[in-house]
């Protein structure tokens, strides 16, 4: 053991650094082209993109088209951190609303700059997304839209409108075994989410923005629609008393629904669970004689605007080669999407096809979604009061208003454009001034640092190496963020920002949901670490014994740590479902209690996500809490026991005070990363629901101040987090003399 | 001695309940896994579902590039964690035995570090590295997690070295070893729980950390199994079967190596031994 720590500490690095170098060699040759792809398409559809990719590098040779899929959201924002960086992809593919934000940043390229007016005319009119008088975006598949999808099994003919759409759902709504909960639904589909209310909204006359771009969400359309869904589950009863997208999924997957509203990328996927579906367009609204109009939106192709000239034909060429009529027609052949290309739509693939023919019928009948990135501001605005209509919490008439009142703030944070001519100045003199005055009076400290460190090499020659490291990768990141906190850097000065004082610290402090945010992260962190130092050192203390099986305990007890967070933030939020998660079943069957609607009120939400955590978290602690019980001597046990104390007195004098100083820097920084932890409250409570009442501060920061690409503002913010775990963690640290040597 | 048998049975009791409630979850993904028809939620409670298969396993390793990225992950954790162990158990040490100049305002500032929002750092970060010519490669990537794991593995060795009694080391020094030698040779041994429980933590924090890695590694044959397991993943379609079979499989090293790592762990050297 001894010997082989030696060695390596001693080789350690040397190892680092020739295998790093081997690595880092490894580069590919000059004289090819390469292009990079960044998309966020399905995996169906990346299959058929790489074998395109394929043809086309077969045809081209010198070109290598490398492609990347990235998560929308992350799309966006990677996309836009490259772009800021002069880097990233030469292409990126997604949905045209991305278009907005990244036309006024100035990150993609004008395309009808690029391609001749001759090649355009061949394409779709909804599939070219022209904004401010240039072309940012040519699709290659339109749609993306809503459509009922219904189980032939179940119904011969798809209701035509919402009479008829209630009363099949009536129809097939049924209690098999007569528990007094339906077993079979008429309707499902994920009604917690604005965009798949869209096609209400418009049944009734309504849209989210008028000509000039303001929002009209405080309509009379907006309050009808609203009913509408509620009676839907309130008073006809034909969908579940909740439902977000995966449990409708699963629903009509299982063949208990009859019928689901949901987008062309999820039809394939019901064919293959063996359901026989088809596809109607969303009913007439009798009262209006209009049809519910989902949202549809085209996907297609922009240009990196920090391309490399030289680059620009190769790209030309791949483009053209990718929107051709013959890989539209695979793709649509092969996914049922909707092509762009106009000479595509004789072919009898398409005329035929009943799947195609519906989804075109819808298309015909759906609103384009608007590009101009205020509509991210809009379903923000929108989410948390249609959730809490639902949620019985508000009436369909205060929320419309609310949801507007909220969209035109929120624009306006997202829009507003503030400059100042002296603050630049103002806070380049006041850094200076620090940085002296910080020199002035440490001047002492610094003389004795310098004079010391010859007397006492060994220590700083030990510390330095983790201090140089760190200080390499947080300095630069921190300072920045200083800055940034200053400035108004946003949509609109994305690169062009400046410093304009303290004016998002103001901001942050003048917002009253900081408070309430805050308190709750407060909570958030204490009931966490809390339950995570208790359970973590009860079972080390249990397990220190000589339990039967215990390692095979101590092993299985890790498992919360060692398995991906994702999937099982995600699963715990499948447990906590009303009518069928396992937490409810077990309450009601086993233990004869009333079930708890845990994702639906803002408390027991909260509570969810707290045992999530909890769960997640208290591994970690008992692992260390096993490795601090192993500094303990025996003799002091043996000692005691000879004098015939009690196990609690053991515990209290001997157990904790020695394991203390182990488990102080865990606990710190424990309620640190709890403080911060994004994760967990995002995918339990899926952002913040309902209502964005479960947010803590860091996922708050990250809704309202990145998501809005409010940069400056988040920043500020963060400055603002860090200071109050500064302030946190330092009394903690005063109280448990942390930093103080115990010998 | 019958008293404390009975004892022993209760608590074992009472850990095969709660260590059952604990994997529950797990057992959840594991049918998941199993699960034909992509489905991560069901609306019933069976742990093998209708219809089960290991055609998402067969799957994972045959279609996908999961060797690679679990390859380039093992070798990136690897490298994180010899690092984080070298260098907290040298700096730990310093804080806990040597007074100097600067030591509290290091500890503080190492802990500072940690109480930034992560999401708000990546900009930045992603701008040095590319100003150094870092992005894409996996010196970059080794720095960012040495230096994201190093705060806490630090401050867990120096709170370790704290409970080792001084005299050791001053026998060690009146029987002639130098500072080094009595660091390496004695102490270093005696806290072997400590290094276990950094090295744990250096592996985790770089095994599963996506963030960073999804904005810096743009090659694919550079993926860590954090980035290749979200490519499973798209906007509200998901391949939940694989997902499920990658997440367990991506489990199992980290527990292989708290199996091997936990006998030093709970029944290294103790300090039974030292007599004040």
């Amino acid at each position: 053991m001894k010997k082989l720590i030696s060695k390596i500490l001693f080789q350690t690095n040397l190892i680092i650094l020739i295998s790093l170098i081997l690595i880092s060699c490894s580069k590919p040759p000059t004289n090819e082209i390469q292009i990079t792809i960044w998309h966020q398409m399905r995996v169906d559809e990346r299959e058929i993109l790489q074998r395109q990719l394929d043809r086309f590098m077969k045809l081209h040779p010198r070109i290598k088209v490398n492609q990347i899929y990235k998560e929308t959201e992350e799309l966006r924002s990677g996309f836009i951190i490259a772009a800021i960086g002069g880097q990233g992809p030469e292409i990126i593919y997604g949905p045209q609303d991305q278009v907005g934000p990244f036309e006024i940043m100035n990150i993609i390229l004008p395309l009808d700059t690029i391609f001749s007016q001759e090649f355009l005319n061949q394409f779709n009119e909804k599939g070219l997304i022209w904004s401010n008088n240039h072309l940012w975006m040519i699709a290659d598949k339109l749609g993306n839209h809503l459509a009922l999808v219904y189980n032939k099994k179940l119904i011969k003919n798809p209701p035509k409108t919402d009479k008829e759409l209630i009363e099949i759902g009536k129809q097939l709504t049924k209690d098999f075994n007569n528990d007094g909960k339906p077993d079979q639904y008429g309707l499902v589909w994920n009604y917690t989410e604005p965009f798949f209310f869209i096609p209400f909204l418009t049944g009734f006359g309504g849209w989210v923005f008028d000509e000039k771009n303001n929002p009209t969400l405080n309509t009379e359309a907006m309050i009808k629609g609203l009913k509408f869904i509620a009676d839907l589950r309130d008073k006809h009863k034909i969908i579940p008393g909740e439902a977000d997208y995966d449990i409708a999924d699963v629903l009509f997957k299982e063949g208990k629904a009859g019928m689901i509203i949901n987008g062309d990328w999820s039809w394939a996927s019901y064919g293959k669970a063996g359901i026989d579906y088809g596809i109607a367009p969303l009913p007439l609204i009798e009262e209006t004689g209009l049809y519910a109009a989902p949202m549809i939106s085209g996907k297609g192709y922009s240009i990196n605007a920090n391309i490399d000239p030289e680059k620009l034909p190769a790209v030309k060429l791949l483009l053209e080669f990718l929107l051709s009529p013959e890989n539209q027609l695979e793709t649509a052949k092969e996914l049922n999407t909707f092509p762009t290309h106009k000479s595509v739509y004789d072919d009898p693939f398409i005329k035929e096809n009943e799947i195609l023919i519906n989804s075109q019928r819808q298309i015909e009948l759906g609103k384009p979604m608007p590009i101009i990135s205020e509509m991210r501001a809009v379903w923000d605005a929108m989410r948390p009061y249609y959730q809490a209509v639902l949620g019985g919490a508000m009436n369909p008439e205060i929320a419309a208003q609310k949801m507007q009142d909220e969209a035109v703030k929120k624009i306006q944070e997202m829009t507003e454009d503030v400059t100042s001519i002296y603050a630049e100045l103002i806070f380049i003199i006041a850094f200076v001034v620090g940085i002296i005055l910080v020199l002035i009076l440490s001047r002492r400290t610094i003389l004795s640092f310098v004079k010391e460190f010859s007397k006492n090499s060994f220590a700083y020659y030990l510390v330095l190496p983790a201090f140089v490291v760190m200080i390499l990768v947080i300095i630069y990141p921190f300072i920045y963020n200083i800055v940034l906190s200053f400035s108004n850097m946003n949509l609109r000065h994305i690169n062009d920002w400046s410093i304009i004082g303290l004016n998002q610290y103001i901001k942050v402090f003048s917002e009253p949901v900081f408070y309430t945010v805050f308190l709750k992260t407060i909570i958030w962190t204490f009931v966490n670490v809390f339950f995570h130092v208790t359970i973590g050192v009860c079972l080390a203390l249990l397990l220190n014994r000589k339990i039967p099986g215990k390692i095979v305990f101590r092993t299985l007890l890790i498992l919360p740590w060692a398995i991906p967070q994702y999937i099982v933030a995600l699963t715990w939020r499948g447990m906590f479902n009303y009518e069928y998660g396992a937490i409810n079943l077990i309450l009601t069957k086993y233990l004869s209690l009333p079930p708890v609607e845990w994702l639906k009120s803002p408390l027991e939400a909260f509570i969810a996500v707290i045992i999530t955590n909890v769960w997640l978290g208290f591994p970690f602690m008992m692992v260390i809490a096993l490795g601090a019980l192993q500094s303990i001597p025996n003799e002091l046990y043996e000692a005691a026991d000879i004098e015939g104390a009690k196990w609690f007195h053991k515990l209290w004098k001997i157990t904790i005070p020695l394991i203390k100083p182990v488990m102080i820097p865990a606990i710190t920084l424990g309620i640190i990363w709890t403080f911060n932890n994004l994760n967990v409250v995002w995918l339990v409570s899926n952002a913040g629901e309902p209502s964005d009442q479960t947010h803590i501060l860091v996922s708050y920061v990250y809704k309202a101040a990145f998501n809005l690409y409010r940069y400056g503002y988040a920043a500020a913010f963060s400055m603002v987090i860090f200071f109050i775990l500064l302030v946190m963690s330092l009394s903690f640290l005063k109280r448990t003399r942390a930093t103080e040597s115990v010998y | 001695m019958r008293e404390s048998k009975l004892v022993n049975w209760i608590i074992f009791v009472f850990l095969l309940f709660f260590t059952l409630a604990t994997i529950y979850p797990v057992i959840n993904v594991f049918t998941v896994s199993l699960r034909p028809g992509d489905k991560l939620l069901s609306t019933s409670l069976e742990i093998i579902p209708e219809g089960a298969t290991f055609q998402s396993y067969i799957k994972l390793f045959t279609e996908t590039d999961f060797l690679r990225w679990l390859f380039n992950s093992t070798f990136i954790s690897f490298v994180v964690t010899l690092t984080g162990v070298s260098l907290a158990s040298t700096a730990g040490y310093a804080l806990s035995r040597f007074k100097f100049i600067g030591k509290k305002s290091a500890m503080l500032g190492l802990m500072v570090t940690q109480m930034f929002p992560a999401t708000m750092l990546l900009l930045p970060m992603y701008i040095m590295l590319m100003k150094l010519g870092l992005l894409n490669s996996y010196i970059g990537i080794v720095i960012v997690y040495s230096s994201t794991a190093l705060p806490f593995c630090v401050w867990q060795m120096k709170g370790y070295y704290d409970t080792i009694p001084f005299s050791l080391e001053e026998a060690a020094r009146i029987d002639g070893c130098t500072r080094w030698q009595a660091f390496y040779k004695i102490i270093l041994p005696l806290a072997s729980p400590a290094l276990v429980i950094t090295a744990l933590f250096s592996f985790m924090s770089a095994w599963s950390e996506y963030i960073v890695a999804a904005q810096i590694l743009q090659d694919r044959n550079l993926y860590t199994l954090p980035i290749g397991l979200k490519s499973f993943q798209s906007n509200l379609t998901t391949e939940w079967g694989l997902y499920a079979a990658a997440s367990l499989i991506v489990s199992i090293p980290v527990v292989i190596l708290f199996i091997i790592l936990s006998r030093y762990l709970v029944s290294g050297l103790t300090l039974g031994s030292v007599k004040e």
